[in-house]
């Protein structure tokens, strides 16, 4: 987390110096939302002697300004969380702090970008750019800010991305007293690298992703730091030390539109260090809409992914959730789905409700509860953290 | 005396096979006219502002922004983005849009949070656009082809002339049995009455607010839509609409999206 802070001023001065330039009639937008939330745990206090109630505000701000006659486009997207109990989950990340140049058919970008890939909704294996916080999210959804230069360049067969990251963003995990938290504490002060240019390293990747009529493909490839570190655990310290070999992983993301069914489809192929692995991961998504004549929609999402690591966590698991959309007023939505170790007899039941309050208030209520958990399964250190989490998100 | 029978009973029927062979030409043709009053904008920039009124009288106001690129093939539909702004969760999301006059259309949603460019479905002919009276079909279903018409004759209100057509929907999915409108002597369609599948009077329209863009174009500033069986309201208005801009067509592609995403 340091580390970003002392790349921040390198920024700060690359943006004040296009902002003086520009100073005349600065035409942006700027936008945001501040959302306080509280967490409840079942089981009383976990396994590892956390709280069994947690405080946290997330804030996230969006600023945007074009220039030059719309040819070129500062993007600011921060977001940040101030937490009760894990000062691992207190940050604030730059997830995009960006200057972009247009051209005909070239984009030229520098700073921090956001960059997703994929097309599942469960098991976004081929999304390898970003670095995530899982003290933010443990299932590893939520990603920070990545440092890079990149061009996209698109003509009538599709669009051709290429990045180069000169710095590498370690992964944060949840600490001590973070809920959920892996057995053990992960040390910030014990990492390893491949690479002997350590997070200096450039990362590159190459994409390239085009539309077929009702398919969307896309194929790429990385090279570069490793951002799932391998964790061994260290006898003298008692904490986990990371290890983040050389990745090469060569991708595809498919998915073909077909009415009410959506069928996806990801793969790849990887050699991560000394070991080599194939992974891939697929689904279908169908959607009933207007239910009985309702406005209501009723999708339902099956997913599973296979990995040919036998030590891997995610190697052979499904997914299955139903959303309902009342497509009301207030945007009413309920996802609920059941997580499923098919390899081995673990599972875990979630329900994400939301509904807005108001033009600017709206309601999230989350909850995730272990059903039965294999005492060999990683997740067994998340065993006792069945919780329900609520939060108002106030929009500005 | 039997022939002049026969005869008197031809004269009586022709009319009517006359007619009912007519009756689709002839909606056809106006609705056909209709549809291209409205064509030849090349490009289109506008603001819009939905009102959405519940039963007691409570007021929602969302808003969004488009631009639209007119296909300029004959035989396939335009190609828009939408710009969500209020309320407010939901901007910064962009949809993707590219219409088709016999087949799905495409549609790609960048959600912010994630950014990520999701292909969505859109096969949701009759939902609701963003909680309004309006469905996502009342947008993309503007194309006559989409139709089959029926001339049912003339009817004056208020001094004017209209001519009521009737059409029945010929893509899957829709949320409407028939639909009866009423065009103006200006080819200007007015007012359109929606039976659901049921056959039932779902709501009505009323397009309002006409300007005569480039001289040669009639598009309608104000829709009004009234649920009769919900008793909702929702009025829907263009604000600085903007014709043939000069909008490069390459923005309207989803390797696009990336750029216009915040």
């Amino acid at each position: 987390m340091q580390n970003q802070f002392l790349i921040a001023p390198v920024y700060v001065l690359l943006f004040s110096l296009i902002f003086f330039q520009n100073a005349n009639a600065l035409d942006y937008k700027a936008y945001g939302f501040i959302q306080p939330e509280i967490t409840s745990f079942f089981n009383g206090d976990g396994r590892h002697n956390q709280s069994n109630k947690n405080f946290s505000a997330f804030a996230k701000g969006t600023f945007v300004t074009y220039l030059n006659n719309n040819n070129t486009k500062i993007t600011v997207n921060s977001i940040g969380r101030i937490d009760d109990n894990d000062n691992n989950r207190t940050y604030i990340d730059f997830q995009k702090l960006k200057y972009e140049l247009f051209f005909n058919d070239i984009t030229f970008r520098i700073g921090n970008e956001l960059i997703f890939w994929g097309v599942n909704e469960s098991f976004n294996i081929v999304d390898i750019i970003n670095q995530s916080n899982l003290a933010e999210d443990i299932s590893g959804t939520k990603k920070l800010g990545q440092p890079m230069v990149s061009l996209s360049y698109f003509n009538d067969y599709g669009s051709f991305d290429f990045y180069l990251m000169p710095y590498f963003i370690e992964r944060v995990f949840p600490g001590t007293k973070g809920r959920p938290r892996l057995a053990f504490e992960v040390d910030k002060n014990n990492v390893i690298f491949e690479s002997s240019a350590k997070k200096n390293k450039v990362d590159v990747a190459i994409r390239y992703s085009t539309v077929v009529d009702d398919f969307d493909i896309g194929i790429s490839h990385f090279y570069g730091n490793n951002r799932s570190p391998n964790l061994t655990f260290n006898n003298k310290s008692f904490k986990l030390s990371q290890y983040y070999p050389i990745l090469s992983q060569t991708s595809l993301d498919l998915q073909s539109t077909k009415g009410a069914w959506l069928y996806k489809l990801e793969a790849l192929l990887a050699e991560n260090g000394d070991e080599k692995h194939f992974s891939i991961a697929g689904g279908t998504e169908y959607t009933i809409y207007g239910v009985k004549e309702t406005s209501s929609d009723l999708g339902i999402v099956i997913e599973y992914t296979f990995d040919d690591r036998n030590d891997f966590a995610f190697n052979d698991e499904g997914v299955i959730a139903l959303r309902w959309t009342q497509n009301d007023i207030n945007s009413t939505s309920i996802l609920a789905g059941l997580l499923s170790d098919l390899g081995g007899n673990s599972n875990r039941f979630f329900a994400e409700f939301e509904q807005r309050l108001n033009d600017d208030v709206k309601l999230f209520i989350d909850t995730s509860i272990s059903g039965n958990i294999d005492q060999n399964d990683f997740t067994y250190a998340f065993k006792e953290d069945s919780q329900i989490t609520v939060k108002i998100a106030k929009y500005f | 005396m039997r022939y002049i029978k026969l005869i008197l009973l031809a004269l009586i029927f022709f009319p009517f096979s006359l007619q009912a062979d007519t009756a689709e030409g002839v909606g056809l043709k106006i609705a056909k006219a209709s549809y291209e009053n409205g064509r030849g904008f090349i490009d289109m920039v506008s603001d819009q502002l939905m009102i959405l009124i519940d039963p007691k009288g409570k007021e929602v106001i969302r808003e969004v922004s488009s631009k639209t690129l007119e296909n300029l093939d004959p035989d396939d539909g335009d190609k828009s983005i939408t710009f969500f702004k209020t309320p407010k969760d939901v901007e910064g999301t962009v949809m993707l849009s590219h219409t088709h006059i016999s087949d799905d259309d495409d549609q790609w949603l960048y959600l912010p949070a994630l950014g990520r460019v999701k292909r969505i479905s859109s096969s949701n002919k009759s939902g609701a656009f963003m909680g309004s009276e309006v469905a996502f079909e009342d947008f993309s279903g503007t194309d006559y082809r989409k139709y089959n018409w029926r001339y049912l004759g003339e009817k004056i209100e208020n001094d004017e002339t209209f001519f009521i057509l009737e059409s029945f929907p010929n893509y899957k999915n829709s949320g409407y049995s028939k639909r009866i409108s009423l065009t103006d002597s200006l080819d200007r369609t007015r007012k359109v009455d929606f039976y659901d599948r049921k056959g039932e009077l779902l709501k009505i329209l009323y397009l309002e607010d006409y300007e005569l863009y480039k001289d040669k174009i009639w598009m309608a500033n104000t829709m009004r839509v009234e649920n009769v069986q919900n008793k909702n309201m929702t009025i829907f208005k263009w604000l600085n609409r903007e014709l043939d801009t000069g909008i490069d067509k390459k923005d309207f592609e989803k390797s696009s999206l990336m750029r216009l995403a915040d």
